[in-house]
């Protein structure tokens, strides 16, 4: 039994296929081919490696595998001047390792259909529009484009093999004809088309600049996000004081307070994460705290919280911890 | 005296008339991952599910690391799914609310601290499931206030077996 909470899916590599200019593509399977958590095509998940990186990749494959044919296909490029990551997986990842996952996040909302697609990516960020583009060749939205900016050498050829032979790419190599203009890719149309785009910064910031008079819910820019905060994102960072222990303990805007003394190795018992089971309940002595539980009294929130919901209005909170 | 609740003793025969059944059986290996439909599932007597997260011994739940050995085998009322849908427009299918059994017929909130049969299991209700927010993370659905007060309910396995969708849930006493 695990002493602490499991807060990943663990996955176990399958196989590592060759992707061409230093892409690797991995295939991610449950240990026993149980079917993983869903995803929206075009979405992404954190990759939680063995040396304690975690680093997000789009996934590559048709939303209905996951269920399907249970696994997740994730293509890393090696950067040899990244962070690591991508090396860590790239040279020391073997077949039959474990990685945990985090579930499934972002992807495009493809129902109801739009009548058109047209899609811009840079280089490796081509892989969310490979799982976009599966989902909608299978379901019969054929009318889709995809423009791939490339230096010179198409990532990920194999898997584009099809979509290339149905003349639904085009390809844009910048070691030839320089950087396209973005806005010239874009349909001069609006009705009923949905527009996207997935590369590095400074591509993403063209497509936003060139695709400003598009309304919002037409366009979407691929950006890895990180899982929604629970709480209000106008929330202020204070400090946690350890009446007991003297510690001091900082806690992020956004961040439980409950998360901060876990985090700290502090153990508390909790269970709904909602503040309506009455187990993270703990004193306080100093400060101004915000209750945000459906537990405690006016009476009992005079000296106690739950650590699961509360906040603080003080930039100091004394727990009698 | 009449506003007291053990002002009249409880009819008995009122008590025991409930009877229900198995609707749906659902069990998952792993914390996050799906659960799979079963068409039945082998209860093991104070250990919990065969192929379960939370068979004891081998658990791997999202609250695995916190022990109880009431959560054997957890509950989820069929009526309750359809309230989600008739009140508050959420479609929530039996496969998404993340407990073992989906009933029809039997009344879980008023079975803790009793003892009941799901087929051929006798099982004893050790507290009411509560909601959590980490069935919204991986639903992705607005359910944890509309599950306050019916979010099923936590048993041990008293007597094992095979349990099978269709089998008959019945009062013990």
């Amino acid at each position: 039994m695990s002493k602490r909470p499991i807060t990943t899916v663990r996955t176990v590599v399958e196989a590592i296929d060759e992707g061409g200019d230093g892409i690797k593509v991995f295939t991610l399977v449950d240990p026993d081919h149980w079917e993983l958590p869903p995803f929206k095509p075009g979405a992404h998940i954190d990759l939680h490696l063995p040396n304690g990186l975690v680093r997000t990749y789009s996934l590559c494959n048709d939303p209905i595998e996951a269920t399907h044919y249970t696994h997740y296909v994730v293509a890393v490029k090696r950067e040899a001047e990244g962070r690591g990551g991508s090396i860590a997986l790239c040279d020391t990842t073997g077949v039959g390792d474990t990685i945990g996952v985090s579930l499934p996040r972002g992807g495009l909302a493809l129902d109801p259909p739009a009548g058109r697609y047209v899609f811009v990516a840079g280089g490796i960020g081509v892989t969310p529009f490979l799982s976009v583009a599966s989902y909608l060749r299978r379901t019969g939205h054929g009318d889709f484009r995809l423009h791939i900016v490339a230096r010179n050498r198409l990532p990920l050829e194999h898997l584009l093999a099809p979509l290339i032979d149905e003349g639904r790419i085009v390809v844009h190599r910048t070691a030839k004809d320089g950087r396209p203009d973005i806005a010239s890719l874009l349909p001069a149309t609006q009705t009923r088309t949905l527009i996207g785009c997935c590369g590095p910064e400074t591509m993403l910031a063209d497509f936003e600049r060139a695709s400003k008079a598009w309304p919002a819910e037409s366009v979407h820019i691929e950006r890895f996000v990180p899982p929604p905060l629970p709480l209000d994102p106008n929330a202020k960072p204070y400090t946690l004081v350890l009446a007991r222990s003297g510690r001091e303990l900082p806690v992020l805007p956004g961040q439980t307070m409950l998360s901060a003394l876990e985090q700290s190795g502090i153990e508390l018992a909790s269970s709904c994460c909602g503040g309506i089971c009455g187990a993270c309940k703990v004193r306080w002595l100093e400060g101004k705290p915000v209750h945000r539980d459906r537990v405690l009294s006016p009476y009992e929130r005079e000296r106690n919280l739950m650590a699961c919901v509360a906040g603080s209005d003080s930039e100091r909170l004394v727990l009698d911890l | 005296m009449l506003d007291k609740p053990n002002a009249v003793p409880a009819n008995t025969a009122t008590t025991a008339s409930w009877s229900g059944v198995i609707r749906f059986l659902h069990i998952t290996p792993r914390a996050f991952l799906p659960m799979r439909a079963m068409s039945e599932l082998t209860l093991v007597p104070g250990k919990g599910i065969t192929g379960d997260r939370y068979m004891i011994g081998s658990e791997e739940g999202f609250y695995s690391h916190k022990p109880e050995e009431g959560r054997q085998v957890t509950l989820f009322e069929l009526e309750t799914l359809i309230a989600l849908k008739r009140d508050a427009n959420i479609e929530l299918g039996p496969h998404e609310h993340r407990r073992n059994v989906t009933t029809e017929g039997v009344p879980l909130n008023h079975l803790v601290g009793k003892r009941f049969w799901l087929g051929e299991t006798l099982l004893e209700a050790t507290r009411l499931s509560i909601p959590c927010r980490h069935i919204e993370e991986i639903t992705g659905k607005a359910i944890f206030d509309p599950l306050i007060n019916r979010s099923g309910l936590n048993c041990k396995i008293i007597e094992g077996g095979v349990v099978k969708v269709g089998d008959v849930v019945r009062n013990a006493a």
